[in-house]
């Protein structure tokens, strides 16, 4: 198992007055899932996610990692779990601004243990979503679509065994957006976790498995049938070359 | 590979270049003020420097001196005034040159020379101009290291039998003659005919103190032909071993003690000082005037320090979203430290070195000035003025920095993402 909760609850401590995002979760996911986490807003899809991703620490509750219980575990070791672990994929790309594509991808790499071959690594990452030619373009020189492209490659950098997408394809249009779900559907192909959240059906129904979350609690789990499953094709960018 | 915190310092510093120069400009006009400061000091030691050896290094200055005890009284007959006007203008007559012939006996004395000096106007055929009448004892040619560049000096002989003949400082013999040579030709000093013998090389200078603008006389014709009097200012005196100097100029005190019926030093009515001496109260003063300016610049160093202070905040909450992104990514907290720390000793290091160029160049120009007004400065940026500097800004940028870099280091990482 890669992912257990077990019994995990989130508050908010709001000047004496306590939010309860998320209510005794237990969520279960194994190595190799396309997982989407469903849920309209404020109900915790968000926060679960955080947790998750080692962004936040939950109040109580056990969460287990690869085997690993990771209750203790100081802020050093969260970053490091984030950092070749667990790769992010944000709603708004979050590129460094004036910083070429290579850099951007290179970015995670400098946070990590291992320093051989880094320009080599980040490459190959960045072929892997289609834009191994545009390695010294500016980051606000590409279109939104290449942008959450290069977000992925930045997020398969450190040979992640899990990837968190946070609601991918909210800033793209539907062609852009088509293509991402696309690169992600590979990655889950060639073996790799993927834990999506979003409130879109039609995107959910890329996944395997879909957890429905409501008001901090798990509504529903369930396995998508092969036969419901959409397929996006990877459909070629105006600017791609 | 540490580079990462070097590079993403740098992406911020070009992020906004006015506001970097800006920022720094407090350092700059800090640093830049020690280095002009430090500078000028080191070129106008050399400027001292170079006007002692002319004097001669090994030698000793007898001066008149105000007894410390007529000072320091108060009460007693004619107190109040003559006190004024002893420290003011009564000249100490007791310095004679006999006087200065006894220190020429005294062991370790090579040779001495006793100077008067007075104002007079110099005429040469209605030209007249107004100058200094420097009037030494012929041993003088022995001992400054005066160029003569046409003529020649007096004897002791000419000294003793009070001639009138005179040598002209450059400007002088510019000033009277223009381009006719000076020598054999009968200028008037005051009231007597003189006959120029020599004309100074130029030695360069300023102020009253340009030998340039001088006229030298045999002092003894100075003080009875023109002057009318028969004591002396000061005079210098001539060591074979300068190691000695301070028995020396114990002895020189003895002497001199003996011949004015002084039993009590405190009576003193001269002052003997070595080359030594004289260098360290200039050291001194200096010294003084070097801390003084540096410590005013040490505020604009701080100003400045809090200026980075400031932006770095700024710069902090600028990229909360960043930092965030960076954590999620994997940098620790001491990774985001670094970057933070590093782009502010990196704001205060580019001030750092804009303001060493800056100082250098200031004290450059001044070295220039000095330079054409003849002085024999040299241009000098001490190397360990350049290694502070750097070295302070950088402590600048580490102390007024940490505190931000430590602000952003200890962002949460999903408040600093949610907050793009």
């Amino acid at each position: 198992m890669l992912i257990e909760l077990k019994n995990i609850v989130k508050n908010y401590d709001n000047g004496g007055v306590v939010t309860k995002v998320l209510r005794d979760v237990n969520l279960s996911v194994e190595e190799g899932e396309f997982v989407a986490i469903m849920g309209p807003s404020g109900s915790g899809k968000s926060t679960l996610m955080h947790t998750i991703g080692f962004l936040d620490r939950p109040t109580s509750g056990t969460y287990l990692f690869d085997g690993e219980n990771t209750e203790g575990f100081s802020d050093d070791e969260l970053a490091r779990i984030r950092n070749n672990r667990i790769g992010f994929v944000f709603q708004s790309f979050n590129l460094l601004p004036r910083t070429s594509v290579l850099d951007n991808v290179m970015l995670p790499l400098m946070y990590n243990n291992s320093k051989a071959n880094q320009e080599h690594r980040a490459k190959v990452a960045l072929e892997a979503v289609g834009l191994g030619e545009r390695l010294n373009f500016m980051s606000n020189q590409i279109s939104g679509g290449q942008k959450q492209r290069v977000a992925i490659a930045r997020a398969l950098v450190c040979d992640p065994k899990v990837i968190f997408a946070d609601e991918p394809t909210g800033n793209l249009d539907s062609k852009s957006g088509s293509t991402v779900m696309n690169i992600l559907e590979k990655l889950n192909k060639e073996g790799r976790t993927i834990i999506l959240v979003t409130h879109d059906k039609q995107v959910a129904l890329h996944a395997n498995r879909i957890v429905t979350i409501r008001d901090g609690e798990i509504v529903s789990d369930v396995l998508v049938p092969e036969s419901e499953r959409v397929h996006s094709k990877e459909i070629k960018d105006d600017t791609d070359l | 590979m540490n580079n990462i915190y070097l590079k993403q310092a740098i992406r911020g510093i070009k992020s906004n270049p006015s506001r970097t120069l800006l920022t720094t400009l407090g350092i700059m006009i800090g640093i830049g003020t020690v280095i002009l400061v430090l500078s000028a000091g080191e070129g106008f030691k050399s400027y001292i420097n170079s006007q002692v050896e002319a004097f001669g290094t090994n030698t000793v200055i007898v001066q008149t001196s105000v007894p410390s005890s007529t000072k320091s009284r108060s009460g007693g007959s004619s107190s109040k005034e003559a006190n004024n006007s002893a420290s003011n203008a009564v000249p100490i007559t007791t310095l004679k040159i006999h006087d200065i012939e006894d220190i020429q006996n005294l062991n370790n004395v090579k040779n001495a020379y006793g100077a008067s000096v007075g104002q007079q106007i110099v005429t040469y055929k209605g030209i007249s101009k107004t100058a200094l009448i420097f009037g030494a004892s012929a041993a003088r040619f022995d001992i400054d290291k005066g160029v003569i560049a046409n003529g020649r000096g007096y004897s002791y002989q000419e000294d003793k039998s009070l001639s009138q003949v005179a040598l002209l400082g450059s400007k002088v013999a510019s000033d009277l003659f223009g381009d006719t040579n000076p020598v054999g030709k009968e200028i008037r000093i005051g009231n007597s005919n003189f006959e120029v013998i020599g004309v100074y090389a130029s030695k360069g200078g300023f102020g009253p103190m340009n030998e340039d603008e001088q006229v030298f006389v045999p002092v003894t014709t100075l003080q009875r032909k023109i002057q009318g009097i028969d004591y002396l200012i000061y005079g210098v005196v001539e060591l074979m071993d300068n190691s000695k100097a301070d028995a020396t100029s114990l002895g020189i005190a003895d002497l001199l003690r003996h011949n004015h019926y002084i039993n009590d030093p405190i009576k003193d009515d001269f002052k003997v000082q070595t080359q030594k001496e004289s260098l360290s109260t200039f050291d001194t003063i200096l010294q003084a005037v070097t801390f003084l300016l540096i410590a005013i610049a040490s505020i604009s160093l701080i100003v400045g320090g809090v200026g980075v202070m400031n932006i770095m905040y700024v710069v902090v909450t600028e990229r909360i979203g960043e930092i965030g992104l960076k954590k999620a990514l994997g940098a620790r907290g001491r990774d985001i430290l670094y970057e933070f720390l590093i782009e502010a000793v990196l704001l205060t290091l580019i001030g750092g070195v804009i303001g060493i160029i800056g100082g250098s160049f200031f004290a450059f120009l001044i070295a220039k000035f000095a330079e054409s007004m003849g002085l024999a400065w040299k241009f000098i940026v001490p190397i360990w003025g350049v290694i502070i500097s750097v070295s302070v800004s950088m402590i600048i940028g580490i102390v007024f920095g940490v505190f931000p870099a430590r602000n952003a280091a200890r962002l949460d990482p999903i408040v600093a993402l949610n907050r793009e």
